[in-house]
């Protein structure tokens, strides 16, 4: 037997998705050890070994690959627990970090306040030396300036350094220098160096990734360390990968120095499996929802592909790196409920995490999070969450209620609960907004797909909230990342400045330059184990007409004549207009390249249908909230494992299953497909629901 | 047909996407550092009888003029409007608000049915007149500033027409502007396409009940606002400094708010006359200001549409320094904008304390123009990241450092310093926050900026144009004012020149060190209430300099360290 694992390591939970060579798969969930996330990945491991009746050392041998995403860079962002960050830069500019170019999104709201930026004023040094435009030196780098700041990073203990100097895309040299002299006098210090990490113009676009890379670099660096380490004591030879944001996946040793690549690596492999699971239904416009213990991910599929961009930002915060378009905010079981000066209740973005965890884990949490409130509101499984691993503690869980929310609203305990559920099914359903209704698309068009630990508690109360009649919740529900990560093929993503009007540009150079570039990503590939026969190369031209200061991303076909054409082509498809007929001269400004390594794919096995109906899988009821009829009543509870192939159940009910719990509110209905997933819909809407769905439903 | 509040809801956030997406067509397209680095420029959605749908408000001066004019047009051309005709416009005297920012308008058509336009307006690098770059301080006509284009059609029924396209730019100077222009009616045509095809699934007679109940559930929102501000009339001042041609000319704006249950009236009359330089309004310009002042002291997730707008109401009297007359000079009209906004924050804090902000930062600009170098080519640039102060602060919150002035509130952009450097000839020095800029207070304006360039053309000409070099923002309830505005020309032979606030400096030398000063905003509420940690961070942080935190704030520093002295503190503190 072979196998596959993808381990999706949360801010709460990490999960564990376990698929053998002939299609069987297995799910595990461990909670999260947030100071060192790397245990927690090993008891996992530990527990799939015995499930299989295996030693940690026969499981290693049995694995071939194990693909590995991770919310750690994300949450230290969100919640601002990075590194102590300094900065080092050209003298004169070592405000554009916290300025931002000035910007203030919200131009007509003056409560709106500046990011907090990641290395204070007091840690953002300057250094003498300066390159011009092309890259010539006209001030050389003082060496004293690099010695000193080094003496104040020392001093004020910074764990992580990020160098960024005017002009350096067209001359690292003073950067080498800089991060040479820092790399001797502060061993350890995590160093993000702009020329290496992103050799693209723009100031301000880099040094904000170079500090967001080096504001996350030693969480990652030693967890990728304490990874490889632990995997090396249970003697694992088999290949890992690492997810990053762009929905591909790397080796560590690449991504260790490249920090920032994994800001989305969580959520990063949701959109892909939420492509897989749709497209079983044909759904290829649907919108994936992961909320787990400490953020809600929302990203849009159109048909059936993720969307992608260039540029983008964590936080408020540049991220000039390419990635998919996920909307993330902080709303997660873990979100604590507090209330603001305004007497409003307020959920997140703080969140108890793993440690100490909601009130009711009884592992030191004292203030009300999310999963208390659905514990309270009779949502969860007190004796049997998490499998049974968790015992939660109901009357801890009251208390903290009604301590930090009831008492101080006069509420009753009840209407706590009910209150926190609310507000975080509202900033969810914002969340979703964000990323259909400000998009121009109605949400009610597109399903929901359904993720994440907290997903299948809240996923009624969002549709109802943005009138969604239909969702799906995947057997896999609560390890979807994990599952997605299995989906996900190697990417690497290159670039390389060639500035020049194509019509001078040497013949055959640019063909050249593309074959040194794809040499260069063969030979990565190839360390990453992939078969050449599983390569794939997509080049492609950043292009402009001249005085143009952004550039068209055009493909670009070895030996193809046709790419000045399809850039006019692309430009008025855009941009409503194009110049051929002015005959404007065509800039090539950057050579891109997307590699690809193409991997294994798991298949999940086909349940037959069962003539059984939802009774069979009844385990008697749960005195739970019904939010329709704003009441506690006794709700029908059903056992996942016993759920076949085409039972259906009405709502109110609720479905527990080893890691997750359904709740089905009183308007909708729910019917369970050939994979055992979790098909929801309103009762009242079935006519206007995708045909493949009705005929499912009928 | 019922309406359904959902689908009222969706199209004005597809309206709201589809001009961002046309603003963001227009500045990954444009030429000119202005449009594509600074955004200088708004995207707009009307509908077939010129209402405002929506808008990408990068620049919200430029913003409220664009619905007027589009009605003008209706007026103007009749039933001589057909599918892919295109419009420009740019002329003050018939709604424009800036010679500089010129608009295109593309009628939407389903059939032969006209159901909207869509349009974009930009400040463009040159506009002909006598001043390369437009703002020309020596003006008293608008012939000396400008060519004026009353609406012309530049494309008839989908054909340029090429003889009054050639006679618009062969009155400008830099060819960038003509493609620009392009990039502007491209982002049109990003506008149309989408607002076509949301019409076609709609169904255009669901589409208007659904705008209308749009329009009206905003102004209900719009009139809810202006309800919770308490019945009155209230007057404020503001201050204009010199006219560009007689040194040390005052003039005053005077505005009279009238507060009537669930309508506002701005009545400026009173304000003194126009005067005979550049420093005059148009009822566009100046609306607009009013508009936007408004608009940041009530709810800010109100829809953008003609509904926000109908409870407002203006009386701008004409021959006033705000609403000059025919043929007058005023180009410098948009930016009567911060002394406007001051006479209204002014008039307004006895009625909505919590609402209104301490004075902001005013603009001071500069426009540099030559040859470049290192391409050989003509170029213009204004250095919007000097230009950019600190905003007023309010009740529970700091200014915000380094947001520029109050008509663009953020929206206008620095350019990249590297985009910059290759976009001129420039070389840049310095741009960092400025110590001790921001107005002090319980809470504190926003921090102003120091930056510096070395000029690197020969014979350059440099243009400002602005103010703040007077009278520095001013604080509110005991907050402090910020500090003042002020360019010098440091020249290789070391003489230093102070340019005024509306110059025109030629020949300026390659070498000379550009140095300038954007002030801070103003402070709200005594700064002895500012807590003291806050005050020795920022110390910390270079932006607040000991002497300040203790004369200013009533904070004192252990010395050598930045914490808190508690006792000197309490002593230096009696009495707040």
């Amino acid at each position: 037997m072979r196998l596959r694992i993808g381990i999706d390591v949360g801010g709460t939970f990490t999960d564990f998705l376990v698929v053998a060579d002939e299609g069987s798969a297995r799910v595990f969930k461990t909670l999260s050890t947030p100071d060192d996330p790397s245990r927690a990945l090993l008891q996992g491991l530990t527990e799939i070994a015995e499930s299989y009746g295996l030693g940690t050392d026969a499981l290693s041998r049995a694995v071939d690959v194990i693909v590995h995403g991770t919310t750690v860079t994300t949450n230290a962002v969100l919640t601002r627990n990075g590194a102590r960050t300094g900065l080092l830069t050209t003298e004169g500019f070592r405000d554009a970090l916290e300025m931002r170019r000035g910007i203030r999104e919200e131009q007509y709201n003056n409560r709106f306040a500046n990011v907090e930026p990641l290395a204070p004023r007091y840690l953002r040094l300057p250094a003498k030396g300066r390159l011009d435009r092309d890259g010539r030196e006209l001030v050389p780098l003082s060496d004293g300036d690099l010695e000193s700041a080094a003496d104040t990073f020392r001093k004020e203990k910074v764990e992580a350094v990020a160098v960024c100097f005017m002009n350096a895309f067209a001359n690292p040299d003073h950067e080498r220098r800089a991060a040479a002299v820092l790399r001797e006098k502060l061993p350890g210090v995590y160093l993000s160096v702009s020329s290496t990490l992103l050799p693209a113009i723009r100031f301000y676009d880099r040094v904000s990734t170079t500090a967001l890379n080096a504001y996350v670099g030693p969480k990652l660096r030693n967890y990728i360390d304490a990874l490889l380490e632990k995997l090396a004591q249970i003697h694992f030879d088999g290949i890992l990968r690492i997810m990053q944001s762009n929905g591909g996946v790397v080796a560590p040793e690449i991504v260790r120095d490249r920090a920032a690549m994994t800001l989305l690596s969580g959520p990063a492999a949701g959109p892909r499996a939420g492509a897989f699971y749709g497209s079983i239904h044909g759904l290829g416009d649907c919108i994936t929802v992961d909320m787990g213990g400490t953020s809600f991910d929302a990203a849009l599929l159109r048909d059936g592909q993720p969307l992608f961009i260039t540029e983008g930002e964590v936080d408020r915060l540049r991220l000039a790196l390419p990635m998919l378009d996920i909307t993330t905010i902080g709303a997660g079981g873990g979100s604590i409920g507090w209330i603001d000066k305004g007497d409003l209740l307020r959920m997140g973005p703080q969140s108890a995490g793993a440690k100490p965890g909601p009130v009711s884990y009884r592992r030191g949490g004292t203030e009300p999070t999310c999963t208390d409130a659905d514990l309270v509101l009779g949502y969860l499984p007190a004796d049997e969450f998490a499998g049974g691993r968790i015992k939660l503690d109901v009357a801890a869980a009251r208390k903290a209620i009604e301590t930090h929310i009831a008492q101080p609203l006069g509420f009753s305990v009840e209407q706590g609960a009910v209150g926190m559920a609310r507000v975080i099914d509202a900033n969810m359903a914002a969340g979703v907004r964000a990323v259909t209704v400000r998009r121009g698309f109605d949400p009610r068009e597109f399903p929901l797909i359904v993720a994440g630990g907290g997903g299948p508690q809240h996923c009624c109360a969002i549709c109802a909230e943005l009138e969604i009649p239909l969702f799906l919740v995947p057997r896999q529900s609560s390890i979807f990342c994990a599952a997605g990560m299995l989906m996900s093929d190697l990417i690497h993503d290159d670039v390389r400045s060639l500035p020049s009007r194509i019509d001078q540009l040497a013949p055959g150079l640019l063909e050249q330059r593309i074959d040194e570039l794809i040499a260069a990503a063969r030979a990565t590939l190839r360390t990453e184990k992939v078969a050449d026969a599983d390569m794939a190369f997509q080049p492609s031209l950043d292009m402009r007409y001249v005085k143009q200061y952004h550039e068209v991303n055009v493909p670009f076909e070895l030996g193809a004549k046709d790419v000045v054409a399809r850039f006019h082509r692309e430009h008025d498809r855009l941009y409503g207009y194009q110049l051929e007929e002015q005959k404007t001269p065509v800039e090539v400004i950057n050579l891109r390249l997307r590699s690809i390594g193409r991997t294994v794919k798991p298949s999940f096995p086909e349940m037959k249908k069962s003539n059984a109906d939802a009774s069979s899988a009844r385990k008697g009821s749960r005195r739970a909230w019904v939010p329709e009829r704003r009441e506690f009543e006794d709700v029908p509870l059903y056992d996942a494992e016993r759920l076949h192939h085409g039972m259906r159940l009405t709502g109110p009910a609720i479905v527990d299953q080893a890691n997750t719990t359904l709740v089905l509110t009183a308007a909708y209905d729910l019917v369970c497909d050939r994979f055992g997933n979790f098909v929801g819909y309103r009762r009242d809407a079935v006519k206007t629901l995708p045909k493949s769905i009705q005929e499912l439903v009928r | 047909m019922s309406i359904d509040p959902i689908l009222a809801s969706v199209m004005q956030r597809a309206f709201k996407s589809i001009t961002d997406e046309m603003s963001l067509s227009l500045m990954r397209t444009a030429r000119s550092p202005i449009l594509c680095e600074a955004k200088d420029f708004v995207t707009g959605l009307y509908d077939a009888r010129g209402n405002m749908l929506e808008q990408t408000e990068n620049l919200p001066i430029l913003s409220f003029s664009v619905g007027p004019v589009c009605k003008y047009l209706l007026e103007y051309f009749k039933d001589d409007i057909h599918p892919g005709d295109v419009f420009f416009h740019n002329d003050v005297f018939s709604f424009g608000n800036q010679n500089n920012d010129v608009a295109a308008f593309k009628p939407i058509f389903l059939g032969e049915k006209l159901v909207g336009w869509a349009a974009t307006k930009g400040h463009q690098a040159d506009i002909g007149g006598a001043v390369k770059g437009g703002y020309n301080p020596q003006a008293t006509e608008v012939f000396q500033e400008a060519i004026r284009i009353p609406p012309v059609k530049v494309v008839d029924r989908g054909r340029v027409r090429k003889d009054v396209w050639d006679l618009i730019f062969a009155n400008i100077r830099l060819q960038i502007v003509e493609e620009d222009m392009r990039a502007e009616i491209g982002a049109c045509t990003v506008g149309e396409r989408r607002l076509k095809a949301l019409i076609e699934k709609i169904g255009l007679e669901r589409f208007e009940e659904h705008r209308d109940y749009l329009f009206a559930s905003t102004e209900k929102l719009m009139r809810e606002e202006i309800r919770a501000i308490p019945n009155g009339v209230y007057r404020g001042e503001g201050k204009i400094f010199f006219d560009g041609r007689h040194p040390g000319s005052e003039f005053t704006i005077r505005v009279t708010i009238t507060v009537e249950d669930d309508h506002v009236t701005f009545d400026y009359t009173g304000t003194d006359k126009q005067t005979d330089g550049f420093v005059n309004g148009t009822y566009t310009s100046s609306a607009s200001a009013t508009t936007l002042t408004f608009l940041q002291m009530v709810n800010p997730d109100i829809p953008h549409n003609e509904g926000m707008l109908r409870p407002l109401k203006f009386i701008i009297p004409a021959g006033t320094v705000l609403n000059a007359s025919y043929p007058k000079a005023t180009t410098f009209g948009n930016h009567l904008c911060p002394p406007n906004a001051d006479a209204i924050q002014k008039a307004l804090a006895s009625a909505m304390p919590k609402r209104v902000c301490a004075g902001w930062n005013h603009l001071l600009c500069a426009l540099t123009t030559g040859r470049n170098p290192r391409k050989d080519e003509d170029y213009v640039d204004i250095f919007f990241m000097g230009l950019k102060g600190g905003s007023g602060a309010m009740d529970g919150i700091d200014g915000y450092d380094h947001i520029g002035m109050i008509d663009a509130s953020g929206g206008l952009l620095d350019q990249d310093y590297e985009m910059f450097e290759q976009q001129t000839p420039h070389l840049l020095v310095k741009h960092e926050y400025l110590r001790d800029s921001a107005g002090p207070g319980h809470w504190r304006g926003g921090l102003g900026v120091d930056t510096e360039f070395v000029v690197g053309s020969e014979d350059t000409q440099l243009v400002t144009f602005g103010d703040g070099d007077v009278r520095p923002a001013f604080g509110l309830f005991g907050g402090k004012e910020g500090t003042l505005n002020f360019i010098d020309l440091k020249a290789p032979d070391g003489t230093v020149y102070r340019t005024t606030s509306k110059d025109l400096v030629k020949g300026v030398k390659k070498g000379t060190r550009f140095v300038q000063q954007a002030g801070g905003g103003g402070g709200y509420g005594d700064p002895r209430l500012r807590p003291a940690d806050q005050v020795a961070l920022e110390v910390r942080n270079g932006v607040v300099s000991v002497e300040a935190a203790k004369d200013a704030y009533g904070v004192a520093l252990k010395p050598g360290t930045f914490e808190v002295d508690g006792v000197a503190t309490a002593r230096l503190r009696k009495g707040a």
